[in-house]
């Protein structure tokens, strides 16, 4: 719904974060270096304002040749041709002397013109040509100056809401005349084109908008062929919640693994987020398919895998191997699963996938496979802890039960649950998934360390992985070794030290009696 | 007469030159336009849409004298090839020039064609060489 007395651009994303659009009349800049999208986004802003907003625009261009504009705009799937023979829309060639002079009028020909098609919205692209002819003096600053103001007086005289291009350059005099045009703007964006790495990154900032809220700080800005302008809400931009909303819960729910309901006593609170840290080739990826597959089949619950390591397919095929069959609720839309690629992984652009998913599928359930992918991919740790923090706050937000895969990187020992990433006090559950060697062989432990509200088991629990996924080893029929786990100490050290004695006679100590 | 523009620009051909003129020569009877001097100031007015200017600013814009800018625009407007605002009263002899929306379709198709061919050297030689065979004068108001 359109709130009164807003204009909505209609780029996608824009108006999310200017919590839904600028104050009608507002004088817009839109300013950047070359190449950073500023003729784009105008276009864009008078385009949707025709097509979804039916308000009928003008474009006032100096250099660019409208004929070059139009076909660019064609390889969006934007017809401006057709809009112009509609009368929705009219480019106009000028230069900036004439353009200035004529506003200048008290009958302009140009806001008549305007006034004659209704147009509501106009871009000038650019208007730091307005002060080309001027030497950079302070009384020719002045004059520029004076020159704006005229020309958003004339604008809001029409009630038009005017977006204005303005290329900023690193002399004394762009930036000075950056900063004239930004103080006289109602509305500041900011645009940027940078190199993160050997890749190119666009971004985006409110630098101020007059009499509204908006979200700060610099968020990400993509250019789609045949879409557009698509902009990305910074991840660690704080929620715009309903402060109705709760954040926890007291219901439990089975996960559905009995490796983990056993250990943790009944099911984890729903909307907790739970770490599971484990060596490669611990059974991670298998226990969170698991508690997908459980959830959709037992507690109907819908679930998202997010993995940058393997594809869907691959996925489906590796669960499909130990009895785990996901095709059909892939197929029927229960579980989703989501794969990205690390190779130049934009973390706004993601985010926003995610949550478009969650949103779109009512998910209740997410696993994210893994945490250690995103380290690589994203490369600076302040930007991976955001995108953490905001996957946390935002499964939180929804009361989502949410299972983070952190591959730990010792082999034998563990000195610290995530070493390069020690951010485990957040979440609410902690599972260690270990493998110990006992003998000549390895054998795969889990312990729930820590469990937020619950009165949890310590144990460290002997697992295996077959037909059905991951299940516990009973204590009673622990076929190998000879002796149960309870018969060692330093487990978690992976280099256990067998009691001199055996605690109990068992099944297990029947078999070693035997041997 | 596209295949043979394709052709003449590859320069496979020059047999039916000829007939490329001709039919060249027939466009620009059709639209009624007889001086270069008007063809560049239409092929302004078209590449641009709608251009709020003066006579002096194309002129300036394309090579031309003032004068000889304000007579094809004068001329292509009678002609409906362009229509025009009133003047504006802020700033001299400024309004705003466009394509006619009233030229027929014939006529439309007629520009077209000349546009598609003046997007090759070959072709603006010879739409050029062609106007000057049409109107000898024309060389007089030429850059």
């Amino acid at each position: 719904m359109i709130k009164r007395g807003l204009t909505k651009t209609g780029i996608k994303g824009l108006d999310s974060i200017l919590l839904g659009g600028i104050p009608r009349a507002n004088v817009i800049l839109v300013q950047g270096p070359t190449g950073s999208g500023k003729t784009l986004m105008g276009l864009e802003f008078i385009y949707r304002g025709i097509t979804e907003f039916n308000e009928p625009g003008l474009i006032i261009v100096f250099e660019t040749n409208p004929d070059k504009l139009t076909r660019d705009a064609c390889g969006f799937g934007w017809d401006l041709e057709e809009l112009q023979r509609q009368k929705k829309l009219q480019i106009i060639f000028t230069s900036p002397e004439v353009f200035d002079q004529e506003l200048r009028s008290p009958d302009s020909l140009l806001l008549e013109f305007a006034s004659e098609m209704g147009a509501q919205r106009i871009f000038v692209d650019n208007v730091g040509l307005l002060n080309s002819d001027l030497s950079g003096s302070n009384s020719t600053r002045g004059g520029y100056r004076e020159l704006l103001q005229q020309l958003t007086e004339s604008l809001n005289r029409e009630n038009l809401t005017a977006m204005f291009s303005l290329e900023v350059g690193s002399s004394a005099d762009s930036i000075a005349i950056t900063e004239m045009t930004a103080f006289l703007a109602d509305t500041v964006i900011q645009l940027g084109r940078e190199r993160r790495g050997r890749r190119m990154h666009r971004s985006l900032e409110i630098v101020k908008s007059r009499g509204q809220d908006y979200e700060a700080g610099e968020h990400t800005m993509h250019i789609t062929d045949g879409e557009g302008l698509r902009i990305f809400r910074r991840v660690q931009a704080p929620l715009h919640s309903n402060a109705q909303q709760p954040t926890s819960s007291t219901m439990r729910s089975v996960i559905g693994v009995d490796a983990i309901d056993t250990l943790i006593g009944g099911g984890i609170f729903d909307g907790s987020t739970t770490m599971v840290v484990g060596v490669s080739g611990v059974g991670k990826t298998v226990l969170g398919t698991q508690i997908l597959r459980e959830g959709s089949l037992r507690q109907k619950t819908r679930g998202l895998l997010i993995s940058l390591d393997e594809h869907p397919a691959q996925i489906i095929r590796n669960a499909q191997t130990l009895g785990l069959n996901l095709e059909e609720q892939v197929a029927d839309g229960t579980i989703r699963i989501l794969f990205e690629s690390p190779q130049e992984l934009d973390v706004d652009a993601h985010y926003a996938r995610i949550v478009q998913l969650i949103e779109e599928h009512d998910v209740q359930r997410m696993v994210i496979d893994g945490m250690t992918s995103y380290s690589t991919a994203i490369g600076e740790v302040a930007v991976y802890r955001d995108f953490f923090h905001a996957i946390v706050a935002y499964s939180k937000q929804r009361l989502m039960t949410t299972f983070f895969n952190y591959e730990n990187p010792e082999f034998l020992g563990i000195s610290s649950y995530m070493p390069d990433f020690p951010l485990s006090s957040i979440v609410d559950n902690l599972i260690l998934m270990s493998l110990v060697e006992i003998n000549n062989s390895l054998h795969r432990c889990i312990s729930v360390v820590k469990s937020r509200g619950s009165k949890h088991s310590f144990d460290t629990r002997e697992f295996v992985i077959g037909q059905g996924g991951i299940s516990l080893v009973p204590l009673e029929q622990n076929p190998i070794p000879a002796v149960p786990l309870q018969s060692y100490s330093s487990l978690l050290s992976r280099a256990p030290t067998r009691f001199s004695v055996p605690k109990r006679t068992n099944g297990a100590a029947a078999v070693q009696a035997k041997e | 007469m596209i295949q043979i523009l394709h052709l003449v620009e590859a320069n496979l051909i020059t047999e039916p030159e000829q007939t490329l003129e001709l039919t060249v020569q027939t466009c620009l009877l059709g639209v009624g336009i007889t001086l270069l001097s008007e063809w560049d100031v239409l092929a302004f007015v078209y590449r641009h849409g709608a251009t709020l200017t003066s006579a002096g600013q194309i002129a300036r814009l394309i090579g031309y004298e003032s004068t000889v800018v304000g007579g094809a625009l004068d001329r292509l407007e009678r002609q409906k090839l362009i229509e025009s605002s009133r003047p504006s009263h802020g700033v001299h002899e400024v309004r705003i020039y466009r394509i006619s929306a009233s030229t027929n379709t014939e006529h439309r198709h007629w520009i077209q064609q000349l546009f598609g061919l003046s997007e090759s050297r070959a072709g603006r030689l010879l739409l050029e060489k062609q106007l000057k065979s049409v109107r000898p004068d024309a060389g007089n108001e030429a850059r």
